[in-house]
């Protein structure tokens, strides 16, 4: 299955957003959706898509992955956007009218915000997850950011086992399949997935313990100071990936407030 | 071990577990004074402190005076008094525990039933979106679906009963669903961290004493207010006020009975195989 895929793959060219610190590039992505989220407006979202789209070359991403990682954040924004264009606060000249349903300039132009800010708040994480490897990511967190590493290391190491989750899943569904179960109608297959998701939990959980044991086992969670095999390090292309960032948000919001559309989304 | 020092009369690695005077949270709460007898000034003061602010907030207002790019800054009224309320109150629980360092197996179990979370995430994201088509006629009713996605949450607090479970396990699970990718993106990231906050705030204003049915509904629904509020925040803000009281309401409804009930469940149903015997949940349910 594609779909279970962790990590950078290898649709993602050597470029200089790829290549810069994964904590500069989760500071981009952490400051651009804040920003983005706390207004709904056309321009403020419409700048910032297209400033990320021009930085787009040099993230390493070429247009056919980033269509095969992003199509999600794409078949998540549209609906949303017409689900308010359809059903949104209606304002403004009414434009179409079906019984109940009414589209107004209002609605629309809201739709078309919801839309634009779900990719424009989109993209970056795309860029991050996709050019972003999960080992890279833990060694940055530990030693850039100082996460305290023993949570950090755990979760890189529980991610190591998700391909297993994965198989084991697959294996009892068809122990369960073998044995006649869940097909009894929609109940029943209810019924048979909650019990499937008890036996996953009780197997990891069960290998959690034993991972735990042998991480112990080799002094992982001693006190005292902690050595690292692979260093992480900010260069002063990480200053250039995050100045980046601050350029894009602060000229979108600037974007949107000449222009009269920002507003806090939070009232 | 880093928690030697703090636990002077150590018992071995294996047992250790909540002081003996921690009464067993699934004793019903009445009758026993264990769980709040630690509730000094130095408790009560940030509780205390928190929700006069917020009350104050809420009844003063902040002013219309300056305007944070051109919006007043009463609108930021009410979350900015939620905020502090809540915030009074977790800072009061956190202060009140007892506070027993992480062990590596907690640590390790956390993030493996994270990363399991994630996994289901990532099977729930695909199937909802089908599931959810015949609840179009009502669009508040989507709602009804949010529970799954809040279960790592409530079951990591419960089977992990730390400071902070809540909060750690959803991340992962959120982390792990948007390394894969989902129609969310890194939105999701930012999810999970407010969906663990919601049951850990419950959680801590309990004390991190009591992890029975009635805790599990309240850190349930504390993380089912909390996704509605975020997706009427951030995909329907443009709705009417009586979509947003009625999607909200499902929420709740949906983070009570799957995320904590169900959730609870799971616990009783997973301490009974014995797979949480190294744990603090694990061992509690050997006594019953």
């Amino acid at each position: 299955m594609s779909v279970l895929q962790l990590g950078a793959g290898d649709d993602v060219r050597d470029a200089p957003v790829a290549r810069a610190n994964p904590v500069a590039k989760l500071a981009v992505a952490l400051l651009i959706s804040v920003m983005l989220l706390l207004t709904v407006d056309v321009v403020t979202a419409g700048t910032a898509l297209l400033l990320e789209l021009a930085v787009l070359p040099w993230c390493g991403l070429s247009l056919r992955g980033l269509l095969r990682r992003g199509w999600v954040v794409l078949a998540g924004a549209i609906p949303a956007g017409l689900v308010t264009t359809w059903l949104g606060l209606d304002s403004g000249a009414v434009l179409v009218a079906v019984g109940p349903v009414t589209i107004t300039e209002g609605s629309l132009l809201a739709g078309c915000a919801i839309t634009l800010r779900i990719l424009s708040v989109g993209l970056p994480g795309v860029v991050l997850l996709a050019t972003t490897d999960p080992t890279d990511l833990a060694d940055a967190l530990a030693q850039v950011a100082r996460l305290p590493h023993r949570f950090v290391l755990a979760a890189l190491a529980a991610m190591r086992l998700f391909a297993l989750i994965g198989s084991e899943w697959e294996s009892l569904g068809v122990a369960r399949r073998a044995r006649g179960l869940g097909d009894d109608g929609a109940l029943g297959r209810a019924r048979t997935a909650v019990g499937q998701v008890l036996a996953l939990l009780v197997l990891v959980i069960r290998r959690g313990t034993r991972l735990s044991m042998a991480m112990e086992a080799r002094g992982f969670g001693l006190a005292g100071p902690r050595t690292w095999a692979r260093q992480s390090r900010l260069r002063w292309s990480d200053a250039v990936v995050v100045a980046g960032g601050i350029v894009i948000v602060t000229v979108a919001t600037a974007a949107g407030v000449l222009a009269g559309t920002w507003h806090l989304a939070l009232a | 071990m880093a928690r030697s020092e703090e636990m002077s009369p150590a018992p071995p690695a294996q047992q250790a577990g909540p002081p003996a005077t921690v009464p067993s949270p699934t004793h019903a709460p009445s009758g026993d004074d264990g769980g709040w007898g630690q509730l000094t000034p130095r408790v009560l003061a940030p509780a205390v402190g928190g929700l006069v602010l917020a009350a104050a907030v809420w009844a003063v207002g902040l002013p219309a005076e300056p305007q944070v790019f051109g919006a007043p800054l009463a609108d930021l009224t009410i979350p900015v008094a939620i905020l502090l309320g809540l915030a009074g109150l977790w800072l009061a629980g956190w202060t009140a525990t007892t506070r027993e360092p992480w062990r590596v197996v907690d640590i390790v179990t956390a993030s493996v039933l994270g990363v399991a979370g994630g996994f289901l995430f990532v099977l729930w994201n695909l199937s909802w979106e089908v599931l959810k088509a015949p609840l179009a006629a009502f669009p508040p009713a989507s709602g009804l679906g949010v529970g799954v996605w809040l279960v790592p949450g409530v079951l990591g607090a419960l089977i992990i009963r730390k400071p902070g479970a809540a909060v750690y396990t959803e991340l992962v699970a959120a982390v792990v669903s948007a390394l894969v990718g989902n129609q969310w993106g890194f939105a999701t990231v930012w999810y999970g961290l407010l969906e663990g906050l919601g049951p850990e705030v419950v959680f801590a204003i309990l004390l991190y004493r009591r992890f029975g049915l009635g805790a599990a509904i309240g850190g349930g629904a504390g993380a089912g207010v909390v996704v509605g509020l975020l997706d009427t925040f951030l995909y329907y803000p443009e709705f009417s006020p009586t979509f947003k009281v009625a999607y909200i309401a499902a929420t709740i409804v949906s983070g009570v009975v799957i995320a904590g009930i169900g959730s609870w469940a799971l616990t009783k149903a997973l301490a009974r195989t014995g797979a949480l015997a190294s744990l603090a949940s694990g061992r509690d349910a050997r006594r019953v």
